[in-house]
């Protein structure tokens, strides 16, 4: 596989069509999904068997919403048994036979993108893997999607190639794209790029230009964590000194009790 | 033993039996059936209360341990065992909540072999891990205190110095981690929890619920076996919750004026009103009480301002885990009944587990006094048959195990009428064959149940199809019976609430599009289905009832009721000389041999990929 594969979707080619999606189930072998969604479920339609999703915004653009395969995945850095993995190639793989089932990747995932099989009594996280195993094994050599779509609105290459392709692009036609390449900086980046003539800030939970916005999210956990083996080795510390100060006050004011036969009650 | 606690007791069974209704649902069928989560909301009740809440109303156990052992407070000893005991059972309901919660419990060791050190949680589970090793063995001198283990009793009481300090050690970790376990949601969180101190706001309002924790809890017991309370150790915990409280006030709101929020607090939303009832359970309530002493030596106001206080930070931990990100990820979770019955369930079965040691064990040393023997010896020894008068007393009042497992199987007895039917019973989905010449999948029990298409559409003309086709998806002339019918026996609901909410409108004005104003909003109320669809349903002619009922029937039952009244009137029509057509075995044929049934089974698969667009016929 090539080193830091990147998907680039050119929101102004797709037409909506859905053939990524049909492309992403007949490559990942992902059932008709044939019950009704789940209560509670996001408007995007993402479900444990559609891992790429096409978003109707309400100016009519067509958006493909999938997983953003983050240089510095939220999700990988919060697993606690590490059944989320940054390949060395790129893609943020799964293992189902690790995972305890905490979905603290869900939660973690700034573009609410991890899935869940709730019906399912052994449920498994559930998301892209931008066909990893199946392209590593040289069975297709871009992802289902990509081959899919009819309108070359999604390409795949490395990611200093779709940057430049990116880049290329909105300079031929300045009117036609938003000078901005999202997942080139949001959240430390991404390895799947949008170019667009609508704002789509929306992809995420949250509006990401608020401060810290192109900070990568494990940096503020591990902000926090890396201080834990100081703060154990000093409450330990702390808290003996804090005992031999208050031990040794007790002895002396017992000593001082028996030398002054009691007389000093304070 | 004391009316109250016996009646407590009782009411802890009931929670106790609705909740092992629920277990046996949850182990059985999965989240999905028993919980409200959804992809948008994956944490819910269970992780905010049995975990993120757990671990904090277990902090008594460190807090209290720390001012009778490490500052030698000598009037705190008495109020140091059942703290240490309280937590004790606390992180055990932690691990019995996360075997719940998670997806897949039997993994739950893995984190003791699989490392991840950049995860907040991998931390707190090993805290929580070597946490409850060392409570187990700073509580375990009180087992051994009346038995014969001298030698070993002496080891363990050795070594609690050092085991108090590791506890502490180990509660810093985790307590904060619990707060940097959510630095990592700036893009969920609202902004009035999310800051960059969380561990720091989380360990401090740990060490305010542990101190409020230890008074609502020995008030309760001194409550429920009708002794005095420690009036003197219980205004002192307040003198100390005071300190905590205020400390903790200043800091939010420092942190917050530091980030120039505080305006964010007042400005109407629901988040800003949550965060003031928050903030006024949590801290300002329960500081008017503790800080008067005229009002905090009222036994019933200690108790309930340490109760409001306790509530307050339980819901600090719902909050940031969860209900704080509801709105800002536009999910709409709310628990269902079976997730609370399962949080209070555990809360209950460990409040039983704890007045069981209570009641065995000297976790408070003045406890087992003799008057209290002797009324023990008193309700329990009375004979049930006076051997002098030869009259039979009866069972004697203070039995109460049998009350106790009356309420528990009474609990779970309605636990499981509450369960939805088709989350206990085996699904088994109708086949989407279509226009072929059975309507059941051969291989039934029954065989196969024969269904001329052709001679209907004959017999009752083209114009006749809603009679049994009474639902239409739209662009489609023939909705299969399997569409809402999709099982044999059970019911399938099919109006999907979210949906409409979806499509019609936006928030709270979708809701007028279908209850009236002014009327409670449920579905008896709402207005029928077919006022707006009317060119899907066609209602007018057909056999079955107006479509109402958000629930269709399985299939065998709403097939017997739209074939037979048909079948019924026309074999009594003399001039079509069919009087069979009424009979079961006209439709239900016998078993079919097998290589009849194959047959059969090729040709119906063969044509279901047909019209699935999977198959061309040659």
């Amino acid at each position: 596989m090539i080193k830091q594969p990147c998907i680039l979707n050119d929101v102004t080619r797709c037409i909506g069509c859905e053939e990524c999606v049909a492309g992403c189930k007949r490559v990942n072998e992902l059932p008709v999904e044939d019950s009704a969604p789940r209560v509670g479920s996001s408007s995007d339609r993402l479900n444990a068997n559609r891992w790429t999703t096409i978003i109707r915004t309400e100016s009519g653009a067509t958006v493909r919403k999938q997983c953003r395969h983050c240089i510095e995945p939220a999700c990988v850095s919060v697993c606690p048994v590490g059944a989320l993995q940054k390949t060395a190639e790129g893609p943020v793989v799964y293992d189902s036979d690790i995972c305890m089932g905490c979905r603290y990747c869900m939660m973690a995932c700034p573009y609410g993108i991890p899935r869940y099989e709730w019906d399912s009594v052994v449920p498994r996280v559930r998301k892209c893997v931008m066909c990893y195993e199946k392209i590593l094994a040289g069975e297709i050599d871009k992802p289902g999607c990509v081959s899919a779509c009819p309108k070359e609105a999604t390409s795949f290459g490395t990611r200093d190639e779709m940057l430049a392709e990116a880049r290329r692009r909105i300079a031929a036609e300045p009117g036609r794209y938003i000078d901005h390449i999202w997942g080139e900086k949001e959240i430390g980046g991404s390895n799947v790029l949008y170019i667009s003539h609508v704002d789509l800030s929306f992809l995420a939970w949250q509006e990401l230009s608020q401060p810290g916005g192109d900070s990568p999210l494990p940096e503020r956990t591990w902000h926090a964590l890396r201080k834990v083996p100081a703060e154990f080795v000093g409450m330990g510390a702390l808290m003996t000194g804090v005992w031999w100060v208050v031990d040794r006050r007790i002895r002396r004011q017992k000593e001082s009790e028996l030398q002054g036969g009691g007389a000093d009650h304070e | 033993m004391s009316r109250r606690i016996q009646v407590f007791k009782g009411i802890l069974w009931f929670i106790v039996g609705l909740a092992a209704a629920t277990t046996i649902v949850r182990f059985t069928r999965g989240l999905g059936t028993t919980t409200a989560l959804s992809d948008t909301t994956p944490w819910g009740l269970w992780v905010g209360f049995d975990v993120m809440g757990g671990v904090a109303l277990a902090a008594g156990g460190f807090v209290v341990a720390a001012i009778a052992h490490i500052f030698q407070r000598r009037k705190y000893h008495h109020a140091a065992r059942p703290a240490i005991l309280t937590a004790m059972l606390g992180y055990a309901a932690v691990a019995v909540g996360l075997l719940y919660d998670l997806g897949l419990p039997w993994n739950i060791w893995r984190p003791t072999v699989y490392w991840n050190p950049h995860s907040p949680l991998f931390e707190v589970a090993w805290c929580v891990m070597l946490y409850l090793t060392v409570l187990v063995l700073e509580f375990s001198p009180v087992f051994f205190e009346r038995t014969r283990f001298s030698r070993l009793y002496r080891f363990l009481l050795r070594l609690q110095l050092p085991l108090i300090i590791l506890g502490i050690m180990l509660s810093t970790l985790h307590q904060s981690s619990l707060g940097s376990l959510l630095l990592i949601m700036p893009f969920r969180l609202h902004e009035l929890w999310y800051t960059s101190l969380l561990p720091e706001i989380f360990f401090v309002s740990a060490i305010c619920l542990g101190l409020a924790m230890s008074i609502f809890e020995s008030s309760l017991t001194a409550w429920l076996y009708e002794r005095k309370p420690h009036k003197e150790m219980l205004e002192g915990l307040s003198r100390f919750a005071v300190g905590a409280l205020s400390f903790y006030l200043g800091f939010r709101i420092f942190d917050l004026w530091r980030q120039d929020k505080i305006a964010a607090a007042f400005d109407g939303t629901r988040e800003g009103g949550l965060f003031l009832f928050e903030i006024t359970l949590s801290c300002i309530l329960p500081l008017i009480v503790f800080s008067i002493p005229a009002l905090r030596r009222v036994p019933g106001l200690l108790f309930g301002a340490a109760g409001i206080c306790v509530s307050g930070f339980l819901l600090n931990r719902i909050n940031a885990s969860g209900l704080a990100q509801i709105w800002s990820t536009g999910s709409n979770y709310f628990p269902t009944w079976t997730e609370f019955s399962v949080s209070f369930g555990i809360v209950a079965g460990f409040a039983l587990i704890f007045f069981f040691i209570h009641e065995h064990f000297p976790v408070e040393p003045d406890f087992k006094d003799e008057e209290d023997q002797f009324k023990k010896l008193q309700l329990f020894e009375l004979p049930h048959f006076d051997h002098v008068s030869r009259v039979w007393l009866g069972d004697s009042n203070f039995c109460p195990r049998r009350v106790y497992s009356f309420l528990f199987f009474t609990a779970m007895a309605l636990g499981f009428t509450m369960t939805p039917w088709n989350t206990l019973v085996e699904s088994s989905p109708v086949t989407r064959a279509r226009g072929g010449q059975e309507l059941l999948k051969i291989g039934y029990p029954i065989g196969t149940v024969d269904f001329p298409h052709k001679a209907h559409v004959d017999r009752i003309g083209t114009q006749q199809c809603f009679v049994c086709h009474h639902l239409h998806k739209p662009a489609d002339e023939g909705t299969p019976c399997s569409e809402c019918h999709a099982d044999m026996y059970l019911e399938t609901r099919i109006f999907d609430h979210g949906q409409h909410i979806a499509l019609l409108a936006t928030g709270n004005a979708s809701c007028t599009a279908c209850h009236a104003e002014g009327q409670p909003h449920m579905g008896a109320t709402a207005k029928a289905c077919s006022e707006c669809h009317q060119k899907d349903m066609m209602t007018a002619n057909s056999q079955v009832r107006e479509f109402t009922h958000l629930d269709a029937p399985g299939l065998r039952k709403s097939l017997h009721e739209l074939c037979i009244a048909c079948h019924e009137r026309e074999a009594k029509r003399v001039e079509l000389k069919r009087p069979d057509l009424f009979r079961c075995a006209t439709c239900h044929r016998t078993p079919l041999d097998h290589r009849e049934q194959q047959r059969r089974m090729r040709a119906s698969e063969t044509l279901v990929s047909f019209r699935q667009g999977s198959v061309t016929i040659p």
